[in-house]
């Protein structure tokens, strides 16, 4: 096993690492840019190296800089976390070529996967299902009509070339296709100088459901089931669960589906902890959708409910230890939910909202497992994602689980800058939450569902008025130093 | 002592004193301690309530959070007589951030719904716009400028 390993990450994942390797007795090294320097992860690493300025662009994207930064201090191995360099080919590579190791796949895999094209050619190649479509680019109007028909409606139309929604039409009737071509191409030929576009069943209301795989580098893997994670907002998640409610319905969809991704992880050359992502639709079939070759954010529930330590995992396997647990050995027990407490403003947009914490106080108590890279007194800074912490508690049930979390969420306190905590509670509150009818276009419907919060009992209110006005009037004075008990000592 | 207070946008009245307080119409005994710093125990009729100050005028009470200004008679006469000048509106920052590109210049001519300024926070870029056609008086802030939440960026008459 490696004696010092560098985290080429920051904030919570950093922690998390920096707290797998200690349980391993494995030296730390953090590393971090300017704006950095106060982190809780260069508090509680072993060694810590200065990359650069505050522009990931000049500190945790330099693979130069994190490289040099690994030999000076004597590390064998270089963890990437999630984001970053995490799924760069390149990275991986120079890793291996300094004769340093890199604790995640290997570099062809990271590459294959990482190109959605390439990708779906080795799912379906693998047996797995991908979603309808044609991949090659339509010719003719008459071609892309009969496609669109053996596809069904209503289909999608995608650039080939494109990303980020550029390019893309939904087209739920045959008089509108001919219309959606042209302009779909015309975006297409603008934003990508390309105008080629193709057609996909475009699946309804899908939920996104990810398998979470383990491999060793002696051609053993297995899956650890799945993480239901369909509430997101701008595409991203924020709350993950496990076990997916859909396998309460149909308890033999997660062997499906972990039997797909172990096909196809393995046809990608895959080692190390891996995560494939599918669509489902509303009967159920699965679509796979894209492969994630890293540690996942949300990796906590499948921790909690499997009670296998992934980052523990990942560290052995990278070593060259053969992985001991075969897929019969895996259980799944109980009910785990994850929130992403995020700095951010859910009434205003959900816009960032970087500051002091100027008061900080956390969950704790039964089932209650909080990944944070935050302390009171720190200033989030505005250059990197606002993720502040995980909070993923576990319960027996699903129902116990979402109480449990609501009891927590009530617990946790943070001051001087906004953050999502309220708005999960009202979220976990919600019947169609509870009921565990979920979709990735959840959040909308919960908006427009959504009722303005009851107005707080007046005592409550008078206890908040009370404490302010003790706070901050002089004209208090005389009731504070009647107070014995007032002043903290 | 006697205060007025506006709670989440609300006016109300608070007496108090130092084991009886009454506030908008409810009186109740009351005891409270200081269990940390900025952490209050308040306990009225055997109910239990943990207050935390989250940030000054910021409180939270058992899961709830409260926005209160507090003021004495005298700050608030002086406040109603300022009053807000005919027409003005400011321009808030609405997150902590950098401004990217100020899109006008004092003296312009503005149209409700206009570009005004891009401010840019964690990789988001948010492009604030004009709530009304006017005139922009005074510009308070320039490219790469740091800005805080709710600081005034742009004067619009």
């Amino acid at each position: 096993m490696f004696r010092k390993v560098l985290i080429a990450n920051r904030g919570e994942i950093a922690v998390r690492l920096i707290r797998g390797l200690r349980e391993l007795n494995i030296a730390s090294v953090a590393v971090y840019s300017d704006a950095d320097r106060p982190s809780l992860a260069v508090r509680m690493a072993d060694e810590a190296a200065h990359l650069g300025p505050a522009p990931s662009s000049e500190s945790y994207l330099r693979i130069d800089k994190i490289i040099d930064a690994a030999k000076r201090h004597g590390a064998e191995a270089i963890h990437p976390g999630y984001g970053f360099l995490s799924e760069n080919a390149e990275f991986a590579e120079a890793v291996t070529h300094a004769g340093l190791v890199f604790i995640g796949p290997p570099a062809d895999a990271i590459r294959k996967m990482g190109s959605k094209t390439a990708a779906r050619q080795i799912a379906i190649a693998a047996g797995a299902p991908v979603v309808p479509g044609t991949e090659a680019a339509i010719r003719s109007l008459e071609q892309a009509r009969s496609t669109a028909e053996s596809l069904g409606y209503p289909v999608l139309l995608k650039a080939a070339a494109g990303g980020g929604g550029k390019g893309m039409r939904r087209v739920d009737r045959e008089e509108d296709l001919e219309s959606a071509i042209r302009d779909a191409s015309s975006e297409a030929l603008h934003a990508f100088k390309n105008d080629e576009v193709y057609l996909e069943k475009l699946v309804l209301e899908p939920r996104h459901i990810e398998i979470q795989v383990l491999g060793d580098h002696h051609g053993h893997m297995i899956h650890l089931g799945e993480r239901e994670c369909s509430i997101q907002r701008r595409h991203q998640k924020v709350i993950e669960e496990c076990p997916s409610p859909l396998m309460a319905l149909d308890p033999g969809l997660r062997d499906r589906m972990g039997a797909a991704a172990v096909k196809v992880a393995r046809a990608a050359g895959y080692a190390n902890a891996g995560t494939i992502e599918f669509l489902v639709d509303r009967d159920r079939n699965f679509y796979f959708l894209e492969m994630n070759t890293r540690l996942q954010v949300e990796h906590p529930v499948t921790e909690l409910v499997t009670s296998l330590d992934l980052v523990s995992w990942q560290l052995k396997i990278a070593a060259g230890e053969r992985l001991t647990i075969d897929q019969n050995d895996v259980r799944w027990t109980g009910n785990a939910i994850e929130c992403r407490i995020y700095a951010e403003d859910p009434e205003n947009n959900f816009l960032p909202f970087p500051g002091k914490i100027t008061k900080l106080v956390e969950p704790s108590g039964p089932g209650i497992r909080l990944d944070s890279g935050v302390y009171e007194g720190w200033d989030v800074p505005f250059d990197y994602d606002p993720l502040l912490a995980k909070l993923a508690v576990w319960a027996k049930d699903r129902k116990s689980t979402i109480s449990r979390l609501i009891r927590a969420l009530k617990e946790a306190k943070v001051g001087g800058i906004r953050t999502n905590l309220a708005f999960f509670t009202e979220v976990l509150n919600d019947e169609a939450f509870e009921r565990g009818e979920l979709s990735t276009a959840f959040l909308d419907g919960f908006f427009a569902r959504r009722k303005p919060a009851p107005e707080p009992d007046q005592e409550t209110e008078a206890v908040a008025v009370i404490v302010a006005a003790l706070s901050k009037t002089k004209a208090a004075a005389p009731i504070v130093n009647s107070i014995s008990k007032w002043k903290w000592q | 002592m006697k205060l007025d207070v506006v709670v989440n946008g609300r006016a109300g009245g608070l007496q108090l004193e130092s084991s009886r307080f009454e506030y908008n119409g409810i009186a109740r005994d009351y005891s409270l301690i200081a269990s940390g710093p900025g952490i209050f125990s308040i306990l009225i009729d055997g109910r239990s309530y943990e207050a935390t100050v989250l940030a000054p005028g910021t409180i939270q009470v058992n899961g709830r959070i409260f926005s209160v200004e507090i003021f004495d008679p005298r700050e608030l006469r002086a406040r109603s007589t300022a009053g807000a000048s005919q027409g003005r509106q400011n321009i808030l920052a609405p997150m902590p951030g950098k401004v990217v590109r100020v899109l006008v210049a004092a003296g312009d001519a503005v149209e409700a719904g206009q570009g005004l300024i891009v401010v840019e926070a964690m990789k988001m870029q948010n492009e604030m716009k004009s709530p009304k056609a006017g005139t922009v008086v005074e510009i308070k802030t320039k490219d790469g400028a740091t800005v805080a939440a709710g600081e005034i960026l742009i004067v619009i008459e």
